[in-house]
């Protein structure tokens, strides 16, 4: 019964790593969402149902009718539609024709989603599922660092494309890595491989600009109009402190020692939006402020249309950003949005950062 | 006396009769803005930011209308009653948000109240309203006093807003008519349909574009989801596949799906407030339960604060024509005399 999953960036590596762990060879792996994707998706969905939705719908038809009959998804009873999706997609494909079965996991409920990964494992036991899902975890630290090299190195190489071509490798390294030895020493493989492949030109200063936002409109390049790219040919260095990992790396959420970014923007956050209001509303208001602490010189806060906590944390950091001095700029997102105009915002916020600069100096 | 404001808006249909008793028992003044006007609608789409839904941009409005007018604005942080079932969360962040972009407004009293999320109880309620009560008064008998009368109260309107079952069943077998001002109906019974909507749209004159009174000037009985007994309503969302954890949600998808599965009315209105993130989701789920549950009539309408008014009569009574034609016997035909 080939198995599929929704695309969601460099993170659909994560879930390739973990099918594989699992013992599955049946993966149907998702295309990459094209502008066709979010046409599928938006004819069949609601009229305003967050964009995320549709996308995801679009890629589980491209899915089925690659031949997929399990899709892997996951659910909630939390405060946003997101824990919600599945059982208006499954309404929706089974309206369609489709025959399928959906697999969900309740990432609020970690007893029920290991469970459910050790259900459609190839015969692990829970032992097995957990040294499964743990591979998962650490790998997706090396994902998250090529993330960040490429979206350095990219925008200060000297000859085009060199760096997307090295990130390529390192994701496929990351994917194939057998045996822990093997992965720990990704850490410095990676670096170096940066390192020593991508010439970069030398003393340069080049903006940092950090994007911050709902979890996948900032990851999945279709909805973010590759963003990263878009900044990084502008010779601006980006990367985003929200990740996944603050849902799925046990490992460091139970370390003491390590506090992951996510905790310390929802405390930074208490005297603005003081209790959770679901989806990444704490972790954007208080990445503004983590921000300007950690020496960016901008922030874009990017969200899918009719996102509602989102919603309501844009309605709070303008005032932040006057108060501490952060230039901030809020985008609104969904499939119809024109490449141009996003383009040319994104130009003239960045211009705008270089001339504050050249003013304090 | 120290006065303390209620915007009426939102969550203020639903808990009015529990936070009104309390104040007024603590001895404040409790001032509540007026049934949502034309000012106080134009104030809310100019101040409000704008991807907002309609009736939380109206919600904008309500609370400018009492700005200068009170001490206090009561706008709690509603989280959930329910140990899964949470509301939507605007509510959460409501007050941080007005505080944020207004900050000249008054001091504004937020508890926090979440079953879900934060595990809260009887016992927590108990406290938040203790430690409001102190605000105003220094006398511990004098707030236990109003949170007990509070409470009797709220459950005694609950009481009179729900129909009972028994009731119900009158009704859809027309043993009697739940308007008893029904005027310019023809028929002799009039048409019964069901109105599926917030209380906070169906309550609100402008916001539900006084759909109640062009109904009842059409000569159609409705129900409202706000109506239903609770019984019925979780029984309709046990059938569900996987639970619908938006509270308010529940209601108005259960009354859609309880007459679907019954057919004993005429027809369903479903209204959906453009943006509403639980909306789209219930909507959706409203059209397809619709089409497995055929013939039933079933009118989904969606507004925001640009719906115009001709627009929607034309809408209704097409639809209320549809249904009347369809109960009209056909006339046998009379043969046509060949010479």
């Amino acid at each position: 019964m080939p198995i599929t999953y929704p695309y969601f960036g460099s993170v659909t590596n994560v879930f390739e790593i973990i099918m594989n762990e699992l013992g599955r060879e049946d993966i149907i792996k998702p295309k990459k969402p094209s502008k066709k994707t979010a046409l599928y998706g938006s004819r069949y969905s609601p009229e305003f149902v967050c964009t995320p939705f549709k996308i995801t719908l679009g890629t589980f038809i491209e899915s089925l009718e690659n031949g997929a009959t399990e899709l892997a998804f996951g659910g909630s009873q939390g405060t946003c539609r997101l824990g919600y999706y599945w059982p208006i997609q499954k309404i929706i494909l089974k309206k369609l024709g489709y025959d399928f079965k959906f697999i969900i996991f309740d990432w609020d409920d970690p007893i029920q989603s290991l469970k459910c990964f050790k259900n459609i494992s190839n015969g692990c036991n829970l032992l097995q599922t957990i040294r499964a899902l743990r591979i998962g975890w650490i790998k997706h630290r090396y994902i998250d660092l090529v993330d960040k090299l490429l979206r350095y190195y990219r925008a200060i190489e000297l000859n085009k494309g060199i760096t997307e071509a090295v990130a390529e490798n390192a994701y496929q390294m990351i994917v194939e890595t057998k045996g822990m030895k093997n992965i720990r020493k990704l850490d410095k493989q990676i670096s170096h491989l940066f390192q020593n492949e991508v010439d970069i030109q030398k003393d340069l200063n080049p903006l940092k600009v950090a994007i911050v936002g709902e979890i996948y409109v900032v990851h999945e390049p279709i909805l973010n109009l590759n963003i990263y790219k878009i900044l990084n040919n502008l010779g601006v260095v980006c990367n985003t402190p929200n990740t996944v990992r603050k849902q799925s790396d046990i490992g460091q959420k139970l370390n003491p020692f390590i506090k992951m970014h996510y905790k310390l923007a929802r405390e930074t956050a208490k005297p603005y939006l003081p209790y959770n209001c679901g989806g990444c509303a704490q972790d954007s208001i208080g990445s503004t402020i983590l921000c300007k602490k950690e020496g960016w010189d901008g922030m874009i806060h990017l969200y899918p249309f009719t996102c509602l906590p989102e919603i309501i944390a844009r309605n709070i950091i303008p005032q932040i950003s006057r108060k501490i001095d952060m230039p901030v700029l809020s985008l609104v997102v969904d499939e119809l949005t024109g490449e141009v105009g996003y383009q040319t915002r994104i130009e003239a916020f960045t211009d705008l950062l270089e001339r504050r600069r050249n003013k304090e100096k | 006396m120290k006065k303390v404001g209620l915007p009426r808006a939102l969550l203020y249909y639903k808990f009015s009769e529990l936070w009104i008793t309390f104040f007024k028992v603590l001895g404040t003044e409790v001032i509540i803005s007026p049934l949502t006007n034309k000012s106080i609608k134009e104030n809310s789409i100019r101040i409000a930011p704008n991807e907002d839904c309609f009736s939380t941009k109206l919600y904008y409005g309500h609370v400018m209308f009492l700005k200068d007018k009170v001490d206090y604005l009561f706008i709690p942080r509603f989280g959930s009653k329910h140990k899964t079932n949470s509301g939507c969360p605007k509510f959460i962040g409501l007050s941080d948000v007005l505080k944020s972009m207004f900050p000249d407004l008054p001091e504004i009293i937020n508890p926090y109240y979440s079953t879900a999320k934060a595990g809260h109880g009887k016992f927590h309620l108990f406290k938040l309203a203790f430690k409001i009560g102190l605000i105003f008064t220094k006398n511990p008998f004098r707030i236990l006093h109003a949170i007990s009368t509070a409470i009797i109260s709220y459950k005694e309107h609950q009481k009179q807003i729900h129909l009972s079952e028994e009731t119900l069943s009158n009704w859809e077998n027309s043993n009697l008519i739940l308007n008893p001002k029904l005027t310019n109906h023809k028929e002799e019974q009039p048409l019964k349909i069901a109105l599926a909507a917030h209380s906070y749209i169906l309550n609100d004159q402008i916001a539900s574009l006084e759909i109640v009174k062009k109904l009842e000037l059409l000569g159609i009985d409705i129900i409202t989801s706000e109506q239903m007994p609770i019984s019925i309503i979780e029984e309709q969302m046990n059938n569900l596949e996987f639970n619908l954890f938006f509270d308010f949600e529940r209601e108005i998808l259960g009354t859609i799906m309880y007459f679907l599965e019954q057919k004993t009315i005429d027809g369903i209105i479903h209204i959906i407030i453009f943006s509403c993130g639980p909306d789209s989701i219930a909507g959706e789920m409203a059209a397809y339960f619709s089409m497995e549950n055929y013939p039933m009539h079933f009118l989904q309408l969606t507004f925001d604060e640009l719906t115009g008014d001709a627009g929607l009569m034309t809408r209704l009574e097409a639809f209320v024509d549809m249904i009347r034609m369809e109960k009209r016997p056909i006339k046998a035909k009379m043969p046509v005399n060949i010479i």
